[in-house]
């Protein structure tokens, strides 16, 4: 049996201090450096044939000894570091190319990744309308937290449940009866089956959005910018995006955004892929192998702004439906729906306070012991508030509270504190 | 380059030292030029997104090309004919026209929004903190700015919209037009320095010295 370690030991302290002064020793460097004119607007080169942005966010946080904030990279969004880099070259008026070279790590443990997040050509047949082709490892066609970048549109530290909360399913692994996945409710951070993958590893989230897919994305603006929609073909699913085509079909995803006034914008999205892989489906008995197993979703998003406020709403509700092997039988569907609500409100020039109340729960499924929720059900609040030392450096703060009915911590008080920079 | 910028801080509120007063009775020159810009102007782009990337913003270069032609140290009295004045700063295609504005202290400026989209004004410089909040098309706040300084302006939705205000504690200076001209009238005898401002930071300064017989003193500047 394969198994990867998972580092779950406290630091030492003077590592944790270390981390924990961080963030203050960059506010220090940044004001710092403020004089000698830190870029506040993407860099520009080749006669502005390459624009070079820049998101940088450090965060310090409370340990999360029950995995409510853990990333399907295996680290907590609550000390997570992250830098990114997005350059665009302009090849021709039609024709640009778009990377985006992402490393993080954990703030306590390390971890460290580092790749290309994205990088697909960008094709606008006509200049004169709004009508854009993206091919490559592209965003998602789907809902409204994944159109906005992290560290200046993310009014929190922490993500959104449906965008980072792992749930327990897998998709190169599924259990054999609705018992095999009842027990592994709240184990979304490390759970296991038995047929397919032999390892422990992590569950998916509803959406991801801490790695992109790989296909192709059409989008078509409506004229005075009221409307759009994107549609696209990718190997992976929502929950599941990858390189490769490891599931034997691909999902399309659809979204229509529209904006009927200046301070409202709303959107639906839709998105329907295979997403046991195949390697899975290939050791399932009989009749078993030759069916897909597709991930659907549905979701729709609004925002509210006029003068100092903001609101947003976003709910996705998706299911995936898994073989029916072994009595208690997994007949029906696994569903998993997330509803959000969150505020700002500006309380002076660059200060402002935030709140989220975010939910998730499950479908029941029949266990031996009676039906039952198949994963643990979960809500979050989180509030805090940000302050611009520069209009590109903010400072976060928030404090969140997570309750779970299952899993092996239900109840976590956590509070962080990030800094954000952009250029 | 930084102490040129720390240098501005104070020239904006203008100490009148070493410099003769001004009357009304004596001979006024006209102080003009233009200011010639060889180096390249930074054109407004979007923050490259992966998640979301949009179109390039609307060449606005000709709004993007003006200079500020002012004087360090005003004359004496130069403070004293202060007047409550207002002008506008629009906002047009997610651009600030103009890209530069130059101002008296107690000056109003006004910031009607002529697009279709909200924006969201603000400033966190020293000079003057401010925030707009949401506005929507047809409609505009303003603002009113008392203490000299740079007062650097940005709307909160459209992160490639910037602009800059400079607050003067007199009347002596001017904003190049289209063809990079300034003029500064009314200028009273005595020596002085001029400094040419662009894109965040003085570019030249030349001295000058202004004679009891009124003319007109022509004076170019180059922004290398």
């Amino acid at each position: 049996m394969q198994t990867r370690s998972f580092t779950t030991a406290a630091p030492p302290l003077l590592r944790r201090a270390a981390w924990a002064l961080m963030p203050l020793a960059w506010v220090l460097g940044a004001t710092a450096a403020a004089a000698q004119d830190w870029p506040d607007r993407p860099l520009t080169l080749a006669n502005g044939r390459v624009t070079v942005g820049g998101d940088a966010t450090l965060t310090a946080g409370t340990e999360d000894p029950g995995y409510f904030n853990f990333t399907d990279y295996g680290r907590s969004a609550l000390r997570l570091v992250r830098f990114d880099a997005v350059g665009s070259l302009r090849l021709t008026e039609q024709v640009s190319c778009l990377a985006e070279l992402r490393a993080e790590g954990d703030s306590g443990e390390g971890h460290w990744t580092a790749g290309a997040y994205a990088a697909y050509v960008r094709v606008k047949p006509w200049t004169d309308r709004a009508f854009e082709v993206q091919a490559g490892r592209i965003p998602p066609a789907f809902g409204g937290f994944s159109t906005r970048s992290y560290g200046s549109a993310n009014l929190l530290i922490g993500y959104p449940l449906a965008y980072q909360y792992l749930t327990s399913l897998r998709a190169d692994a599924v259990p054999r009866t609705a018992d095999d996945l009842i027990d592994m409710r709240g184990r979304g951070w490390y759970a296991h089956y038995p047929i397919g993958a032999e390892y422990w590893d992590r569950g998916v989230p509803l959406v991801s959005v801490f790695r992109y897919d790989t296909g192709v994305l059409a989008k078509i603006g409506l004229p005075g910018d009221r409307a759009e929609i994107a549609a696209s073909l990718t190997a992976g699913t929502l929950s599941n995006p990858g390189l490769g085509d490891g599931n034997g079909s691909p999902q399309v995803a659809v979204r229509v955004a529209a904006r009927p006034s200046p301070g409202l914008q709303v959107g639906v999205s839709g998105a329907s892929g295979a997403f046991v892989e195949e390697r899975v489906r290939d050791v399932l008995p009989g009749d078993a192998a030759g069916r897909q197993y597709r991930q659907r979703a549905f979701g729709a998003d609004a925002e509210v702004s006029h003068g100092y406020w903001l609101v947003r709403t976003e709910l996705v509700s998706t299911d995936w439906r898994l073989p029916a092997l072994g009595t208690p039988l997994l007949t029906r569907p696994l569903r998993a729906t997330s509803w959000l609500a969150e505020g700002r409100y500006k309380l002076a020039p660059g200060l402002y306070a935030a709140a989220r109340y975010d939910r998730m729960f499950f479908n029941r499924v029949p266990g031996t012991a009676g039906p039952i929720s198949w994963d643990a059900s979960l809500w979050r609040v989180e509030a805090g508030g940000g302050y611009s030392v520069r209009r590109n450096v903010m400072l976060k703060a928030s404090y969140q509270y997570n309750r779970r009915d299952g899993g092996l911590v239900a109840v976590a008080h956590l509070a962080a504190a990030q800094v954000a920079l952009w250029f | 380059m930084v102490l040129i910028r720390a240098g501005i801080t104070l020239a904006l509120v203008a100490a009148a030292a070493r410099v003769p007063a001004s009357s009304q009775r004596e001979p006024l020159s006209t102080v003009r030029g233009r200011v010639d810009i060889l180096r390249s102007v930074p054109a407004a782009e979007h923050r490259p997104s992966a998640a979301d990337p949009v179109g390039a913003v609307e060449p606005d270069l000709l709004n993007r090309r003006r200079a500020v032609v002012y004087f360090e140290a005003a004359p004496r009295g130069a403070f004293e004919d202060r007047e409550s004045a207002r002008v506008s700063l629009d906002q047009r295609r997610e651009t600030f026209v103009p890209h530069v504005l130059a101002i008296t202290a107690g000056t109003t400026v006004d910031f009607p929004n002529h697009d279709r989209t909200y924006h969201n004004v603000f400033s966190l410089s020293k000079a003057k903190r401010f925030d707009l909040g949401r506005y929507a098309a047809g409609t505009s706040k303003s603002v009113r700015f008392d203490r000299p300084g740079i007062v650097r302006v940005f709307c909160d939705i459209h992160s490639h919209m910037n602009a800059s205000i400079l607050v003067f504690g007199h009347r002596f200076f001017a904003v190049t037009d289209d063809q990079g001209r300034y003029e500064i009238d009314r200028v009273p005898p005595g020596g002085y320095l001029l400094s040419a401002w662009f894109e965040g930071a003085v570019r030249e300064q030349r001295p000058l010295t202004v004679t009891s017989d009124p003319h007109a003193i022509d004076l170019d500047f180059t922004v290398r």
